[in-house]
């Protein structure tokens, strides 16, 4: 009977050693749909594993007032966020992000330094790149007898009649629209930044407003393509190749795609600050972000990632030749600096309604 | 939390520890201490649950949550307390108006005073709905709608009180607050008491009512919203019984250019209270609605016939309506004819956030060959500011009610009459 006893002690401070390691637990806030789910597979499972945690992820639609509430309030739940690069900065200059040594981070598996490895963009003093993804113009397959192939078609309802889909946001929107209207790409910031480019960036949208459902996750946009709610959409490049495996009838057109980084970073005030930290080496180590890559096809930001792909995956990144042409870059600073002035507006025009509304009030 | 939790572990490890020698002396069976071990694991595993929840679920959001392994969400998410989704809201309107046919408001250079203050009341309780709106003028209080429906599992829907008419343009056959001949003929923008079944299927749709009786079942009473036959004097005919039918189909539903196509019915009797006899009154309605990008067009014909059954010798040609506080008579059988054209403007104001113009024509073709016709015209702008809309109108008319000695009945004058007619509301 000692044997007994003695085996069950032993079994209740194993049970103890247990719980005493799943107490610790990480929040990372992503994107939806297809994205979050490379992260998932690509690298989250793989950290719960290693690290022996649990990662609780939550998605948010992008912004940076969630993160200013939290950080202000000394109340930070969300230890790591998944960001687009301008708002990043935006969150960087205003004190609500940590400092990330990019020192810190791994290397490549070759010696290579994170800081020579990196694009270096994707590296900044509260950020790490983790990929570079795209918006691209979309369609079904199925509306037209001759496919969309330019971006001036999604704005020519004669030819390519059939409701429109757009991100609900003013990046991407408004360069589509100067581009449309014949601005070269290298001018278009130079154009957006005066009074009269908005209004005219504002005036080619204009032309097409009747016609838009607006969307604001990745994952709305494919569902509109995929219901025929829209016969055109923008997207994310990468949310489109994982409906097209789904066998969903859409193609991309990658002219004037827009290409943009997305960055982890961590509030500022946490509780799991080192944790975090943690998390973002091993999430923008070169396997992990290769890893990510073969569950959406987007950019890994490490030259050393991109190597170990396969040249058909890398056929159809964003950053592949062929889709680079004409690409135009999301130029996150000047976003930074212009969002709050543009934003506003934007939401103003968007709300107000095109068609004379059915019923005025009485 | 943590600190709780926390303490009960140790509290928990004090047990076994006392448990250990206990169990010594009582010598127990392998089965007995396989159902502890259980036991405790059970216990164990719950304790963690506990701690390793994190804070309050509402404040994580954890329904747009998932763990990276996949796991149930262990915390518990309350549900929220239910809150009614009845929303009270209302307004409160202004008019400035200038009429060349009134000495005074000319003399004055125009006049000015309360519209109306409503209270409105719109909402859903799981399936069950609400609609009502009161109104309070400087000379009357009404109920303008009021009624109970449920919705259906499929979209359609029952309303059961006072509700509007589903009869030609829907809802309004006009952009401008003073309306037009349909108004005025009560075959536009009409409250009254019935059961009504309304659904949609793809572009279909189609409602079919039935109506007891006027919204206020009382026909003597003026003091209502909507135009109906009143009573009073010789006249002494009201309307029951009444059936309306109306379909339309939609071409382009759910792209930028819409035109819907529609025909209605409607059809009831007319008792009169000298007599005792019911007569028969019926109507009937083709109408075009399209919104193409920021046009609009309404296009309707309107055929009506009142058949009253009046004592014998007095005039048939005309019945009498009422509304406002105020009657008067319109022909018996006419023809309505409405013709509106919208624009809407885009704003080039940060604080105005839509402008929509329009002109607003409609005619009453009277049978009589000896009558003339009605003619209303309102070129306009309706703008919208926040909470503030404003419709600025510049209403002509010939030989309508309320516009100088004009008659929708019989005779009348000739001449075109001018109300300006800035009417100025919060809405809220």
């Amino acid at each position: 009977m000692k044997r007994y006893r003695s085996r069950l002690l032993l079994l209740l401070c194993m049970l103890g050693a247990h719980s005493a390691h799943a107490q610790q637990e990480l929040n990372v806030v992503s994107w939806d749909g297809a994205y979050v789910k490379s992260q998932i597979l690509g690298f989250i499972r793989p950290y719960e594993e290693h690290a022996n945690i649990r990662v609780n992820v939550l998605q948010y639609t992008g912004g940076i007032d969630e993160i200013r509430r939290q950080v202000r309030a000394w109340n930070v739940q969300w230890d790591v966020v998944d960001l687009e690069l301008f708002d990043a900065i935006r969150a960087c200059n205003e004190g609500l992000l940590e400092h990330i040594d990019p020192k810190t981070l791994p290397d490549a598996p070759d010696g290579t330094t994170a800081q020579d490895d990196f694009i270096p963009v994707s590296l900044m003093p509260c950020g790490v790149g983790n990929v570079v993804g795209s918006t691209v113009v979309s369609y079904r397959q199925d509306k037209f007898k001759e496919p969309p192939g330019r971006l001036e078609d999604f704005f020519d309802l004669k030819k390519y009649p059939g409701r429109r889909g757009l991100r609900r946001s003013p990046q991407g929107n408004l360069e589509w629209a100067l581009i449309a209207d014949g601005v070269a790409t290298e001018d278009v910031y130079k154009v957006l930044s005066t009074e009269e480019g908005l209004d005219r960036a504002f005036r080619v949208l204009n032309r097409i407003k009747p016609y838009i459902e607006w969307w604001r996750t990745g994952e709305e946009a494919v569902r509109l393509l995929e219901t025929n709610a829209v016969a055109m959409s923008s997207a994310y490049s990468g949310r489109l190749d994982d409906a097209v495996q789904r066998g969903e009838p859409l193609a991309i057109v990658w002219d004037h795609q827009v290409w943009f980084y997305d960055v982890w970073a961590i509030p500022k005030n946490g509780r799991r600050t080192e944790q975090a930290m943690d998390f973002v080496r091993y999430a923008t180590t070169t396997q992990s972000l290769a890893a990510q890559a073969r569950y959406i096809p987007y950019g890994p930001v490490r030259q050393s990632s991109m190597a170990l792909l396969e040249p058909e995956l890398r056929e159809r990144l964003p950053t592949s030749r062929k889709n680079l042409r004409t690409a135009i870059e999301l130029n996150a600073g000047w976003w930074s600096e212009n969002l709050d002035r543009i934003a506003p507006r934007f939401e103003r025009w968007a709300d107000r309604p095109v068609m004379v509304p059915r019923k005025l009030p009485r | 939390m943590h600190h709780a939790t926390g303490r009960e572990c140790r509290f928990w490890w004090a047990g076994l520890a006392l448990l250990t020698p206990l169990s010594a002396l009582a010598e127990p069976s392998l089965d007995e201490l396989l159902r502890e071990v259980e036991r405790l694991k059970e216990r164990v595993e719950q304790l963690e649950r506990e701690r390793v929840r994190p804070v309050p679920a509402q404040e994580l959001n954890l329904g747009l949550s998932i763990s990276g392994t996949e796991r149930a969400v262990e915390a518990p998410v309350e549900a929220k307390p239910t809150a009614p989704e009845v929303h009270v809201g209302g307004a409160l309107r202004f008019n400035f108006v200038h009429r060349d046919f009134v000495e005074a408001s000319d003399g004055k250079r125009g006049e000015s005073g309360l519209d109306v203050f409503r209270l409105n009341v719109e909402g859903a309780i799981d399936n069950i709905l609400v609609s009502a709106e009161y109104r309070f003028y400087s000379y009357m209080h009404t109920l303008h709608h009021g009624w109970i429906g449920y919705q259906f599992d499929d979209n359609s829907q029952l309303q059961f009180g006072v509700h509007r008419v589903p009869f030609g343009l829907q809802p309004y056959p006009a952009h401008n607050a003073w309306f037009g001949v349909p108004y005025y003929t009560g075959l536009g923008d009409d409250y009254d008491m019935g059961i009504k079944y309304q659904r949609e299927d793809g572009p279909w749709q189609w409602q079919l009512a039935f109506y007891k009786n006027e919204e206020l079942n009382d026909s003597t009473s003026a003091e209502r919203y909507s135009f109906d036959l009143v009573r009073s004097g010789d006249q002494q005919n009201e309307e029951t019984n009444q059936f309306n039918g109306r379909g339309a189909f939609t071409f382009g539903l759910g792209t930028g250019c819409e035109t819907e196509t529609g025909a209605s019915l409607q059809a009831g009797e007319l008792y009169n209270h000298i007599t005792g006899r019911r007569g028969d009154h019926w109507a009937a309605a083709a109408h075009l609605d399209s919104r193409c990008g920021r046009w609009h067009v309404q296009l309707s014909g309107i055929r009506y016939n009142y058949s009253p059954a009046n004592p014998e010798g007095m005039n048939n040609d005309t019945v009498q309506v009422g509304a406002f506080a105020g009657t008067y008579d319109v022909a018996s059988r006419a023809d309505v004819l409405v013709a509106n054209l919208a624009y809407n403007v885009p704003s080039p104001w940060k604080h105005i956030d839509s402008i929509t113009c329009y002109n607003d024509y409609s005619q009453l073709f009277k049978d009589d060959a000896h009558s003339r016709d009605s003619r209303i015209n309102t070129l306009g702008c309706a703008v919208g500011m926040g909470p503030i809309f404003t419709y600025v109108d510049y209403i002509l008319a010939n030989n309508m009610a309320y516009f100088a000695e004009g008659s929708m009945a019989q005779g009348g004058d000739n001449e075109w009459h001018s109300r300006f007619n800035v009417n100025l509301g919060f809405y809220w």
